[in-house]
């Protein structure tokens, strides 16, 4: 059966097996030169026109990818001596003669009249096309039918030159040397943008002598598919067969083929055109598929080209294998010189026609700026990946990728460096409190977290005073002797901070109610351009801190002064405290108080950033002036927005979701932040804070989250300081302001629960309770449990209607007070 | 215009029926494909730089899912590969939010998308340091008035 | 780096300086193609690309009634989304 649709019926190929590969014929006439038949030889010489040198042939090295496969089988196979158009033309020409002679011979008329339609129809179903393989996932194109391709002329003795027609004096010739004419144009067209293939026969003569001493198989295999593919995916071309010669465009029986290939090759044949695209550009668009490719591709394609691998097996190759003649222009050396110059201008003009094709096919959808862009992706993709080290963390670096290098700092991204530690920056941006993990979406946890420490403070508070209630009634009786609660003395204030307080108590307003009302609405719209522009130059100025901060130079060694770098140190200092004393402007702390309706430093804080800038800000200041920023606070208590809006209001049950995220991010940014600070600070700080606030407006505070936490911070402060022991003329400072506190606190203490018990958001007024009730007095501490004991009450019972987990949580709530003063739940159940 | 490729061979299984073949031509393909969804004069609106800042951002978000949104409504949700400073997006692992209203995407895994034809990218808020993003917005407002001085 | 001691370092001169004193609020975006977006600003930059947070986008879609002819009625879509890149132009 003869897979181009010749006639399978001739007496020679009866007998064939029909399931060898599709040109399996055993005897390969052209396998091995004769030298008998050595005359009328045409060289390769004289009939290649150098076409294949202007081929563009930049695109090779995806030949790889074009057939399939990589660094597999086909390149570490030799390369046969197939295509060795020069080395094997001289010894096997008098064979291909010799050849033609004998199926002349053989079957004179046995082909009848060749028609357009009988030489490239394949036969409707051949038992085995040779292609099975490629439609194997992983096919390899070491084929056994690449030896029979050549290799089938004995069984076709009605392959005789003979019976020829004009146009195609070839093609009648037999069926075999046919095929190999149509696979030398069929190449041609095919690899119009494959420059690679006509370039092969350059490579063939610049290697001329190495050949003899490799098997030319490799390329053979290369190639092979690719002509047989050619040969089915033309006449889906349509451009193309249109204007190709005229006996190639019927080919009914196509139809019957496997279109496998056929899909190969259309998909596979543009590959390498990048018709519009500058060439330069084309290998940065393929790194951008895979950055490995590149350097791969040039890997795989030198050596595939340059060096082909010996293929030591071939173990498929016919029985009698006589040497193979694989070369196509060979047996166009069969011809006379017109058919072969017809058949090159063919191949030359099908060329070009799809090529033109091809161009057309693709006009103007990508530029050479559109290659260039991807081209940029990557290379930016490229040195993001690798890092530069030497820029790393450079100013530069740092400059043009800010967020990126610090953020991948923080987040744990690829530390190119493993043993650097995080920069300045990284921990600026790591430790501030601005929703590091998520932005503003999980400030609630980081308040939490906050509320912990808060609570765990008053818890030890509590605990400390439990322990010891004997010792620490002694104690204290001790201490009380010297001091009387009943005359207690108006407390003096410890803190000198120059301010105007006569001004801002005459701008107060007295009643928080009253107070809510006038600034409800904020700060006004001229004055809020103005506070966001301070706002905004005092992140200007952290930032240029935060800069600063990179720059100081190494510590000072004790014993060696080295005066160069003492200076440096002055310098730096130098400019540390101007960007400092610009710090402190920009923050307006030290505006008069009351010169305007709010605080310039108070309506900085109404804004969110302004609010989350506050850590950032203590990170750079003295404690001096982080004492003066927590007393603006404090004497302003009142004035905040958090504590403003953070009222209930009548029949109010909670507070709307944008005053909660705000209180939220003022308990995680700034509460948090003083009282980290507030922890370094003595009881004299402490006192003078308290005292501040018995000037302001107490029922506000205490009915608000904020100024609750503000008051916890200070009550069970000043505990623990006393408990570490402090001395005793600030300790009944502290006694006589906490007296004055207590009566003004005491009328709020029955409204200081937000909402009804339902809600169990009062976690912080146990703690404030508790802090409460360490230091009160057994009478304050009656008052106290008096004020709240409904409370309590309705707790405990609304705890026993709770699941068991949610009751304990709420019974501990309570508990944390009533062990401050003594008392467990458990006395009440 | 956006392009969507087919997988790549090397990284996908679940391309044995398209046969192998070179990325570029593979990114042409997709060119065409996807090409046609798209209105002419989306393709050629100027092109559009992203500063250094949003460039420095979005290199953070390599590897995170983003949703992109096309200014034909589609919506692109898959991996973020790449994003050049004209905010040409490579994804992969695509899903086409809407499937069963734009089908025609439905078989693509990877795309290729011109920055131009962005209407929004939605990203993942928890990728997204904001405080460190806005800081970095102010340092480059801040080199760009030291520019224009 | 600005200098120390000039004041403000960064005055409030052009319209983007007015975009920077917004950042980190919540800002309202007017675009193209009747299009609105209430959020938090994150980024900007020269162009207007910008990135919110928290973001609520409604779109106005005319449509028109079927049954009385010519009417039309505006149709309003809200969506959210946690944080958004908007690409300027």
């Amino acid at each position: 059966m003869s897979f181009f649709g010749f006639d399978s019926t001739l007496p020679r190929d009866r007998g064939h097996n029909t399931r060898a590969p599709g040109f399996s014929q055993a005897a390969d006439p052209f396998a091995g030169p004769r030298p008998e038949d050595d005359d009328d030889a045409l060289d390769f010489e004289d009939t290649y026109d150098g076409l294949g040198n202007q081929l563009d042939e930049m695109d090779d090295v995806f030949n790889d990818d074009t057939f399939g496969d990589d660094a597999g089988p086909v390149t570490k196979k030799p390369v046969g001596k197939d295509f060795d158009f020069f080395g094997q033309t001289a010894k096997v020409s008098d064979a291909i003669n010799e050849e033609q002679l004998r199926f002349s011979r053989q079957a004179p008329s046995s082909r009848g009249t060749p028609t357009a339609s009988t030489f490239p129809q394949p036969l409707p179903k051949p038992a085995r096309t040779g292609y099975e393989r490629y439609k194997e996932p992983d096919y390899v194109p070491d084929m056994e039918v690449d030896a029979s391709l050549w290799g089938v002329a004995p069984k076709r003795p009605a392959q005789a030159p003979t019976v020829g027609s004009p146009v195609n004096p070839v093609i009648p010739a037999g069926g075999r040397k046919m095929m190999s004419l149509e696979e030398v144009e069929a190449s041609m067209r095919a690899q119009a943008k494959k420059p690679a293939q006509p370039q092969q026969p350059i490579q063939q003569q610049q290697s001329a002598p190495q050949q003899y001493t490799q098997p030319p198989q490799q390329r053979y295999h290369d190639y092979q598919p690719q002509h047989q593919h050619q040969q089915f995916s033309q006449p889906q071309q349509l451009p193309f067969q249109a204007s190709g010669p005229p006996r190639e465009e019927p080919r009914p029986a196509h139809a019957g083929q496997p279109h496998q290939p056929v899909q190969i090759m259309q998909r596979s044949q543009p590959t390498p055109t990048q018709p519009i695209a500058p060439t330069a550009p084309s290998q940065p668009t393929q790194i951008l598929q895979n950055p490995n490719r590149y350097s791969a591709e040039q890997h795989r394609s030198a050596p595939a080209v340059q060096h082909p691998v010996q293929h030591p097996g071939h173990q498929s190759r016919p029985s009698g294998s006589r040497h193979i003649i694989t070369h196509p222009q060979q047996l166009a050396n069969l011809s006379d010189e017109e058919r072969a110059a017809f058949l090159m201008e063919d191949a030359k003009r099908a060329k070009r026609n799809h090529k033109i094709f091809l161009l057309s096919k693709d006009n103007g959808l990508m530029t050479p700026q559109d290659k260039n862009f991807i081209t940029r992706i990557q290379l930016q993709q490229l040195v993001t990946a690798t890092g530069n080290p030497n820029e790393h963390g450079s100013d530069p670096s740092l400059s043009e990728d800010f967020y990126y290098q610090v953020h991948n700092q923080i987040r744990g991204g690829p530390r190119q460096h493993p043993g650097q530690p995080l920069s300045n920056f990284a921990q600026t941006y790591l430790f501030q409190t601005g929703g590091r993990h998520a932005g503003m979406r999980r400030q609630a946890r980081g308040g939490d977290n906050h509320m912990q420490r808060m609570e765990q403070q008053v818890q030890r508070a509590v605990e400390a005073a439990k322990n010891k209630p004997k010792n620490k009634q002694l104690v204290i009786e001790g201490s009380l002797g010297k001091i009387s609660f009943s005359n207690a003395k108006t407390p003096k204030p410890l803190l000198n901070i120059k301010r105007s307080d006569s001004a801002a108590d005459a701008q107060r307003p007295s009643s928080g109610v009253r107070d809510r009302k006038v600034h409800q609405g904020g700060v006004s719209g001229s004055d809020r351009k103005t506070v966001l522009t301070d706002i905004e130059n005092v992140y200007s100025t952290l930032m240029q801190l935060e800069d600063h901060e990179r720059l100081m130079p190494p510590p000072l060694d004790n014993d060696d002064v080295n005066p160069e770098l003492a200076g440096f140190h002055i310098d730096w200092r130098e400019k540390e405290e101007k960007l400092n004393r610009k710090l402190w402007r920009d923050l307006k702390v030290h505006e008069p108080i009351g010169a305007t309706t709010t605080h310039p430093f108070i309506a900085f804080l109404s804004f969110s950033k302004g609010k989350k800038c506050i850590p950032r800000v203590f990170r750079h200041i003295t404690q001096e002036q982080r004492t003066t920023i927590l007393t603006i606070i404090v004497i302003h208590l009142d004035h905040l927005d958090v504590v403003r809006q953070g009222l209930l209001q009548p029949g109010e049950t909670q507070l709307n979701s944008a005053t909660r995220e705000n209180i939220e991010l003022f308990s995680l940014a700034v509460t948090h932040t003083l009282f980290g600070y507030l922890n370094e600070v003595g009881l004299d700080i402490v006192t003078g804070l308290l005292g501040l606030i018995l000037n302001i407006n107490i029922d506000v505070i205490a009915r608000t989250r904020i100024g609750v936490s503000m008051l916890t911070m200070l009550l069970s402060r000043a505990e623990l300081i006393k408990q570490a022991g402090s001395n005793e003329r600030e300790w009944d400072q502290w006694v006589g302001i906490y007296n004055a506190f207590f009566d003004a606190l005491e009328p709020t203490l029955p409204n200081i629960f937000p909402g009804t018990v339902n809600t169990g958001e009062d976690v912080y007024v146990w703690q404030f309770l508790a802090a409460i009730g360490i230091g009160a007095s057994p009478e304050q501490q009656q008052r106290l449990v008096m004020a709240v004991k409904d409370r309590v009450m309705e707790t405990v019972a609304h705890a026993k209607t709770l699941p068991t987990a949610m009751s304990s949580q709420r019974l501990a709530n309570v508990n944390l007070f009533m062990r401050s003063i003594g008392l467990d739940v458990e006395l009440l159940a | 215009m956006i392009a969507a490729s087919p997988p790549h061979p090397t990284t996908s299984s679940s391309t044995t029926t398209k046969p192998l073949q070179h990325p570029s031509q593979s990114f042409q393909d997709a060119v065409l494909q996807v090409s046609a969804s798209l209105t002419p004069s989306s393709a050629l609106v100027g092109l559009l730089l992203i500063l250094q800042s949003l460039n420095s951002f979005f290199k953070t978000l390599v590897d995170h899912e983003v949703t992109v949104e096309l200014k034909n409504d589609i919506q692109i949700k898959g991996t973020l590969k790449s994003v050049d400073q004209y905010l040409n997006i490579k994804l992969d692992d695509i899903q086409v939010v809407e499937e069963l209203k734009y089908p025609h995407l439905s078989s693509v895994k990877n795309v290729f998308i011109r920055g131009s034809v962005v209407r929004y990218v939605h990203l993942p808020g928890g990728a997204v340091d904001t405080a460190l993003l806005e800081d970095a917005t102010r340092r480059e407002a801040a080199q760009q008035a030291q520019k224009t001085k | 780096m600005a200098d120390v001691d000039d004041g403000a370092a960064a005055p409030v001169s052009e319209p983007l300086d007015l975009v920077r004193l917004c950042l980190d609020e919540v800002v309202f975006v007017k675009l193209r193609g009747d299009r609105e977006l209430k959020g938090r600003l994150h980024a900007y930059d020269s162009h207007c690309n910008l990135v919110l947070g928290d973001v609520e986008e409604t779109v106005y879609v005319v449509e028109e009634d079927e049954d009385e002819d010519g009417d039309e009625t505006v149709k309003t879509i809200h969506k959210k989304s946690e944080m958004l890149f908007v690409r300027g132009q």
